[in-house]
């Protein structure tokens, strides 16, 4: 085991920059989700871990030692691709045991091992099945089992989830967090799915354009995004923008919106909040200033949708159009073209710095 | 609805004057050569004799020898250059490899009137000369764009990531192509090669420019014969090449489909 | 973008190359000098190994532009190629068509294999096997004897009409396969879509099968006709004394009258021609590939 320290690493194809001065932190044991959109670099920064392409400038270590020249088959990592990869002219077993069998273990000890991996992933009994005779799930799950049985210092998977239907896709969340936790490897894991990074991740590096936008814990980056990017790209938010003043924003339109968390500005500077859509009340009547601080607008709902659970207003307010989520716990519905207010506390309003 | 039905048993009726169009004369030219006339004189009478008469025809033996001869070397060295150069041209990207590709078609489209005579020109410049090494150099160039095709059709359907799941467990170059490429590809390497033994096997034009009395193949001894005059050995003769070459192709067709939709 | 990142790292001609080199030195010393050779050849007066001295000269395409014969015999042989395509197409596309279109599963795949099957057998031979059926006393005629009333005489024997049967049993197979790929690809709903817009069976036909087969049918066309163009077995066999073509005349330079300055300038003008036809198809041709 060990951890993965990547340092300034940048990759060009052609005039394109894949990757731009990317450094990320990769402790030892943890499980890591790279998110972004597609074109992100997400997948080139794994494949520089993986060794399959090299950086044009930057450090990759792994447990310490530089790696970043060292080719894919010397690395000692393991990988689960997205479509999973499996030799389709080997049986379960004979995939499993591949990464033991090119580096010439004893075949004794090869088959223990295999049988270990494939209990460990819960397919004890397949490993004479060919790989198209398999489920999907069962087929992550070998792939899995292959990645794991060389030992490897760290394991990185390529949306490995994402050929899966949502419900075997949660079913294989929670079963890929069991494993890893049992044999405790450092996991990096490529998504383009956030829900799936806050799930699953002690950590999240969000991408975008090849660069890191942000890094931390899922919570963190949820609770305090610190671009409008992160703020949309994980989650919803309602974005305003208008001036710092010290303690929040002011709108173009005067109003002042206070705001308790995020960077600490100097006034006057353009600035935006952001307020996620489960923290903002709503309720009918007219609006005035709160005696609490809240920050309070006034607004028309322009359209609800039901979801079962909850249901999301659309609530227009000068020009902006706002989300708001609303828990459905049996109480009155509001009626499109209804008047409202909104109303939420300056700790749920996170300040960024306009770029 | 009736009228579909009309046309479509026309189609199938078409179809089957189609079929005995193209084996109508291949199948009298095989009745014929268990016909007792020497001058295919009907009725009918069952004989034999003109396949034995082959046995006893040493020239066509020691030409049918040097066919086989020629076409199996062909068939190896094909399916080891072209599997080969198949595999240079999947995985790696280079400047000019668009051009590479491009050349394996002249010496698929050129007729072999012209590449015929040009071996001969150039083989005869350069010393070579004509004879079974010359038609060998001559049956190999023909035949291994087809493999290169062939073999490079089946690699379409290899997924990249299975070479680098590979790598990523530790395999290096040899141990990927061995056993994750080439088990892969082997259908697509047999087909290649039994189009290569069918390619250099039947072959007429290029032997014929490059042969000499001596140092012949069957189609081109079987072409003197023609010329010569018909004989019943003739027939005797043409319909065992038609029954190996077809048979050839119903196996290459079986193994190409088999590796092009699994 | 991450598949260009893999290439890239083990990209280069250099790991290719040991991979590449014997098969393409193979064709180099096989098929393009030889091919270099013949140009060369085409402007000497002598064979240089013949131990006569020889010049540079441009006599012998000044033999194919002076004497008609030459001329004659090309656009013969250009003939021959126009009329086996057609008939090629005549008798092939509709063939095609029922294979594609009316015939399933696995009746459909054993009766492809059928047509094309023959193809890849021998060809002399196959040609051969006409001389059989299309002589006098031959089967067509006791056939058409038995059955017709009245006496008739049946030899196509050594007669043009026995080179286009020939060519078209031997390269017919070939535009079945082409436009059966190309038609074959045409998605069934298009053609429903066109009849529920009141188009009757000719103006689907018309307007939508036979424009989206076109790129099969040009790649047949072109298949069939540049080495038609360059036959001289075929006309050897089944047309006898009549079976004089542009292809027969280079033969004979070759094995009979051994000028092969003249029948290398020959060669090299069916080359260009050749050439000059695949380059018109050439778009078409990648198109259908």
């Amino acid at each position: 085991m060990a951890g993965v320290q990547v340092s300034n690493v940048s990759r060009s194809f052609g005039a394109h920059k894949a990757l731009d001065d990317v450094s990320i932190d990769f402790a030892d044991g943890g499980f890591y989700a790279l998110l972004g959109p597609s074109g992100s670099g997400k997948t080139t920064l794994l494949r520089q871990i993986a060794g399959f392409d090299f950086p044009d400038s930057g450090r990759i270590a792994i447990g310490g030692e530089s790696v970043e020249r060292v080719p894919v088959e010397k690395r000692r990592i393991g990988m689960v691709f997205q479509n999973y990869a499996l030799f389709p002219n080997m049986s379960v077993a004979d995939n499993v045991a591949f990464g033991l069998s090119v580096r010439g273990e004893p075949k004794a000890t090869t088959a223990t091992e295999v049988q270990r991996a494939l209990d460990l992933v819960q397919l004890s009994k397949l490993g004479g099945r060919r790989p198209h005779q398999l489920s999907g799930g069962q087929r992550q799950r070998v792939a899995l089992a292959r990645a794991i049985v060389t030992k490897p210092r760290v394991l990185l998977l390529d949306e490995p989830l994402g050929a899966l239907d949502k419900a075997l896709r949660v079913d294989m969340q929670i079963e890929l967090k069991r494993i890893q936790r049992e044999i405790g490897i450092t996991t990096i894991f490529v998504t383009h799915d956030q829900e799936e990074a806050l799930t699953m991740s002690d950590r999240i590096g969000i991408l975008r354009d090849g660069r890191l936008v942000q890094e931390g814990p899922p919570e963190e980056i949820y609770d305090r995004p610190q671009s409008e990017f992160a703020a949309t790209f994980l989650g919803d938010a309602n974005i305003f923008r208008g001036d710092a003043t010290g303690d929040g924003i002011r709108l173009s339109d005067g109003t002042a919106i206070a705001a308790g968390a995020g960077a600490k500005l100097t006034a006057g500077a353009r600035a935006s909040c952001a307020v996620r859509p489960e923290r903002i009340q709503i309720s009918t009547g007219a609006g005035r200033s709160d005696a609490g601080g809240a920050n309070v607008l006034n607004g028309q709902v322009s359209k609800r949708i039901f979801a079962g659970s909850n249901s999301t207003y659309f609530v227009d307010r000068d020009g902006q159009t706002l989300k708001v989520i609303i828990q459905n716990t049996g109480a009155e519905r509001l009626a499109e073209g209804q008047d409202v207010v909104l109303r939420w506390s300056p700790e749920s309003t996170v300040l960024i710095a306009a770029v | 609805m009736a009228t579909t039905r009309i046309l479509e048993g026309l189609g199938r009726l078409y179809i089957w004057l189609l079929l005995a169009f193209l084996y109508l004369p291949i199948i009298i030219m095989a009745l014929m050569s268990f016909n007792v006339s020497p001058f295919y004189q009907l009725p009918f009478e069952w004989t034999t004799e003109w396949y034995a008469a082959l046995w006893q025809n040493d020239q066509l033996i020691a030409a049918t020898w040097n066919s086989i001869e020629i076409a199996v070397i062909t068939t190896l060295i094909c399916t080891v250059l072209g599997s080969a150069a198949s595999l240079a041209l999947y995985r790696y990207d280079f400047r000019g490899k668009k051009f590479l590709q491009a050349l394996l078609f002249p010496p698929i489209a050129i007729p072999w009137l012209i590449t015929g005579t040009a071996m001969l020109i150039f083989f005869f410049g350069v010393g070579i000369g004509r004879g079974l090494f010359a038609i060998l150099l001559g049956h190999v160039a023909l035949a291994l764009p087809y493999v290169i095709v062939v073999v490079s059709a089946r690699l379409q359907t290899f997924a990249p990531e299975l070479e680098e799941a590979a790598r990523s467990l530790g395999a290096n170059q040899w141990q990927v192509t061995s056993r994750v490429t080439l088990p892969w590809i082997m259908p697509g390497v047999i087909a290649g090669g039994l189009f290569a033994f069918a390619v250099s096997f039947d072959q007429f034009v290029v032997s014929y420019f490059l042969s000499t009395p001596g140092q012949t193949t069957l189609p081109v001894e079987i072409y003197a014969a023609i010329r010569k005059g018909f004989t019943p050995e003739i027939n005797a003769v043409s319909t065992i090449i038609i029954v190996v070459s077809m048979a050839l192709m119903l196996l290459t067709a079986r193994f190409f489909k088999f590796g092009g939709e699994k | 973008m991450a598949a260009q990142g893999a290439t890239a790292t083990r990209s280069g001609l250099r790991s290719a190359l040991p991979l590449l080199a014997p098969a393409y030195l193979w064709l180099t010393v096989a098929i393009f000098l030889p091919l270099s050779a013949m140009v060369f050849f085409s402007f000497m007066t002598e064979l240089s190994l013949s131990g006569k001295p020889w010049a540079f000269t441009l006599g012998n395409y000044a033999a194919f532009f002076s004497q008609s014969l030459y001329l004659t015999l090309l656009l013969a042989s250009l003939r021959l190629g126009l009329e086996v395509t057609l008939w090629c197409i005549v008798i092939g596309y509709p063939a095609a068509y029922v294979l594609a279109k009316v015939l399933k599963g696995r009746s459909r795949e054993a009766i492809f294999l059928l047509v094309i099957l023959p193809f890849w057998s021998n060809g002399l031979v196959r040609i051969f096997s006409w001389a059989m059926v299309l002589r006098e006393g031959g089967i067509l005629d006791t056939a058409l004897n038995a059955v017709l009333p009245f006496k008739i005489n049946i030899d196509l024997m050594y007669s043009y009409p026995a080179v286009i049967i020939g060519l078209v049993h031997s390269y017919v197979p070939y535009m079945v396969l082409t436009c059966y790929l190309t038609l074959q690809a045409i998605d069934d709903s298009l053609i429903e879509a066109g009849r529920s817009l009141g188009a009757t069976r000719l103006q689907v036909l018309k307007r939508i099968i036979i424009p989206l087969s076109m790129p099969g049918l040009v790649a047949g066309a072109a298949l069939i006709f540049v080495p038609v163009v360059g036959s001289f077995m075929e006309p050897r066999i089944l047309g006898g004394r009549t079976g004089t073509f542009y292809g027969t005349v280079i033969e004979d330079q070759f094995v009979a009258v051994f000028n092969w300055p003249l029948g290398a300038a020959l060669s090299f003008i069916l080359l260009a021609v050749v050439l000059v036809i695949l380059a018109v198809a050439s778009p078409v041709l990648r198109r259908a590939a």
